[in-house]
């Protein structure tokens, strides 16, 4: 392997640097704890462990929730003729692209508002209904792209023997179970690694343990412990999983157009259609109502004080998450290439093990690392924010250009090579305008995820600097309800205005990429 | 009488018109293949008779009950005891041979399934794939076991998309002899959908040939071979 490093110089530059810059501190926190090994195991004890069973089961149930209701909506809105599918798939991806806590506050305020309490909510069942809310776009997306993918003449086979129902049940289901595995998987890592959701309803799990241990008492031993106690549980469920993970065309975008069979709802019609509206009230329309109904409750003043609160991290948290979502495109373009094309894995089981890695102990490793004086420079300025943005969200966007490039057939770039087209002109000429589709979408994916990003980034961030998730969250304690849910509208609309910016500069140049290869 | 009857069909994908006001029938007990080039309509044929398009007009009888009328399925297709097979065979990857088989035997809660199975698989010679997955056989192997599959349920008709499009030549040769001799074994009639005229005529009892959606001629084998019309004449010169 050594010779193939050295053959693709910028591959080996780029991945040696995000190993000294993002692996090094994980390994290295992980290896290097404090006090003698035997003391420390002292510490794990049958708190700990009910409180690890306790997040384990809230993460499964999660994930369980999320896969079979996305199944359900991934059928639904991809494979059927239900009446405005493409508007409604559109919307339910609402809650995936926002931070978490967004969806948290409205909840609360939904119960607040209905019942007059929001005890019920601020608990274990609200935090599976939230994140279960939340991720299941994401199952929806999954298995909404496997359906597609099916070859319809499979189904067709099974219609001719037998009915619509045994062919779901028997034939489209189990050949979209590896989507289904990795829907779930995805999701358990994602619930297991989320703070601001339980941090914010009160409810203690893992994540919010280990931020207590590591910001309230100090205590470094003990969630490093904790943390190497998760980051096994993730590495044996990446482990079962690698045979579907690590290729699974999860998150495509962009495809090539191809026939589906598009079933018809016939007497289901109806029920299926109170089903999806009924989802997209609960998902979107409910909670983002209650939230505006809430900002303006006592007048304009809250929404102004809000605005005049998040005003200064606007600019800031702009600014991290574009130059985030950039290195994360290179890195993931970078990745993505040699892993498809010359088949050199490595660096993508790189990206999948820090992805797996929950949010607050990948925060505690960056801080263990770089608080040191001769890295100063990193660990006092938005350097070590960037760097957990990167880390965090460069497996996403590897994916989504590997799937891409995945497409392409080979003989494209060997037609160049044998007309002499250097390596680095064939990558620039002919692979990258090929997946430039694929590209944006990972920008704009990973910008999102990064404007939004709160469980790394409140261990890391600078004190004084002003990042708008944590501001949010450290106001969210002591401030009144309408204020909070004020400031979340206002992030939740520069969210979306800027996706929609980004959308509206891209589009057309996906136009001219589509009408080229059309 | 026609075992299968289309009566003035009329066809379209989105504004692209595939089928233009067809009538044709199909005899019982024969092989007759639609022939003809890109875009004739002899797939959608195939497909609506299966029931797997719905036309935008026109009536499709098989055995003499009315099956499709205009845009109404009288009759679904897993109901019109008919067989299909695909040109990329669509063998489900996640069941073996065995189970490939079972599949449509079990759905209809028919009685014996194991011996029929193993019936069937003997007669094409696939005992000893029978635990084996799709991906594990050759070319030819799949082929018969996608026409096992069809026959063991004991279809009326089969109806056949250019089953052997991805084959080499002799193994090409093989299968149709095993095709032809499936009428007199399994009392099926055969509708047989290709764009090779030396494949027709090696099998073929009738021939329907097809151009850009409309029906050119149709007629026994040997007189499609001798015929007069300018564009059959044209599409058998290659």
């Amino acid at each position: 392997m050594g010779g193939k490093l050295i053959k693709y110089p910028i591959y080996t530059s780029v991945f040696l640097l995000f190993v000294l810059f993002i692996i090094a501190p994980v390994f290295y926190t992980l290896l290097f704890f404090e006090g003698s090994l035997v003391e420390n195991l002292k510490l794990l004890d049958q708190k700990t462990f009910y409180l690890l069973g306790k997040s384990i089961l809230i993460a499964f149930t999660i994930a369980s929730f999320a896969t079979f209701f996305g199944t359900i909506l991934g059928f639904l809105l991809y494979r059927t003729n239900l009446r405005f599918r493409n508007f409604y798939r559109m919307v339910l991806m609402i809650p995936l692209f926002i931070s978490p806590y967004i969806l948290a506050v409205a909840w609360k305020d939904l119960f607040f508002l209905f019942t007059g309490s929001s005890d019920w909510i601020a608990s274990e069942t609200g935090v599976i209904l939230v994140l279960g809310i939340i991720f299941t776009p994401l199952s929806m997306l999954i298995t909404g792209n496997a359906f597609n993918n099916i070859n319809t003449h499979l189904e067709e086979t099974g219609l001719m023997i037998t009915d619509l129902q045994s062919v779901i049940f028997k034939i489209i289901l189990p050949l979209i179970k590896p989507a289904l595995f990795t829907s779930f998987v995805l999701i358990f890592i994602f619930s297991i690694s989320e703070f601001s959701v339980p941090s914010y309803f009160g409810v203690r799990l893992f994540t919010t343990e280990m931020f207590t241990q590591f910001s309230a008492f100090y205590n470094h031993s003990l969630a490093v412990l904790q943390s190497v106690l998760l980051i096994l549980i993730c590495v044996v469920l990446l482990y079962a999983d690698r045979k579907y993970l690590a290729d699974a065309p999860f998150l495509s975008f962009g495809g090539k157009g191809k026939k589906v069979k598009i079933f018809t709802l016939k007497k289901y019609r109806i029920p299926d259609e109170l089903f999806v509206f009924f989802w997209f009230l609960i998902s979107v329309l409910l909670p983002f109502s209650v939230l505006i109904i809430q900002s303006f409750k006592g007048g304009i003043s809250k929404f102004i004080q809000a605005f005049e609160l998040l005003k200064p991290t606007f600019l800031s948290s702009v600014y991290l998450a574009l130059l985030g979502a950039a290195i994360s495109v290179f890195i993931g373009f970078t990745a993505a290439y040699i892993s498809e094309v010359r088949k050199i894995k490595i660096f993508d089981w790189f990206l999948l093990f820090v992805f797996a890695i929950p949010s607050t102990i990948f925060g505690i490793s960056l801080i263990k690392f770089y608080n040191h004086p001769f890295l100063d420079f990193i660990y006092s300025g938005f350097a070590i924010v960037i760097i957990a943005y990167v880390g965090k969200f460069s497996f996403i966007a590897a994916k989504l250009i590997g799937n891409a490039i995945k497409q392409i057939p080979q003989s494209l770039e060997e037609a160049a090579q044998i007309e002499g087209v250097g390596f680095y002109r064939r990558i620039r000429k002919i692979v990258f305008p090929l997946v430039l589709p694929a590209v944006f979408t990972a920008f704009i994916i990973n910008f999102t995820f990064s404007i939004g990003e709160l469980g790394t980034t409140i261990m890391v961030y600078p004190p004084g600097s002003e990042i708008m998730p944590i501001k949010v969250f450290t106001i969210m304690a002591n401030a009144p309800q309408s204020l909070v849910s004020a400031m979340t509208l206002i992030v939740l609309g520069v969210t979306l205005l800027l996706i929609t910016i980004m959308y509206l500069i891209v589009k057309p140049l996906l136009k001219n990429y589509s009408d080229a290869n059309n | 009488m026609p075992i299968i009857e289309l009566k003035n069909i009329t066809h379209a994908y989105g504004k692209k018109r595939v089928l233009q006001n067809i009538s044709l029938n199909i005899e019982p007990g024969k092989l007759t293949c639609l022939l003809g080039g890109s875009g004739s309509g002899k797939t959608t044929i195939l497909r609506l008779i299966a029931g797997l398009e719905i036309p935008e007009k026109g009536e499709i009888y098989i055995e003499n009950k009315l099956v499709t009328n205009d845009s109404n399925i009288l009759i679904p297709s897993n109901k019109r005891n008919l067989g299909f097979i695909f040109q990329d065979l669509a063998l489900w990857p996640h069941f073996t041979v065995f189970e490939n088989i079972a599949f449509g035997l079990k759905e209809r809660r028919t009685q014996q399934i194991e011996q029929k199975v193993s019936e069937i698989l003997s007669f094409f010679d696939l005992q000893a794939f029978a635990e084996k997955y799709p991906h594990q056989l050759s070319g030819g192997q799949q082929q018969l076991v996608a026409i096992s599959r069809a026959l063991v349920l004991e279809p009326k008709i089969l109806l056949m998309d250019e089953p052997l499009s991805g084959l080499d030549v002799k193994l090409k040769r093989k299968i149709l002899e095993h095709i032809k001799d499936l009428k007199k074994n399994f009392d099926v009639t055969l509708v047989y959908v290709t764009h090779d005229h030396r494949e027709a005529f090696a099998i073929a009892d009738q021939i329907i040939v097809l151009n850009e959606g409309k029906l050119v001629e149709a007629a026994s084998a040997k007189e499609i071979k001798h015929s007069e019309n300018e564009y059959v004449k044209y599409f058998l010169e290659y």
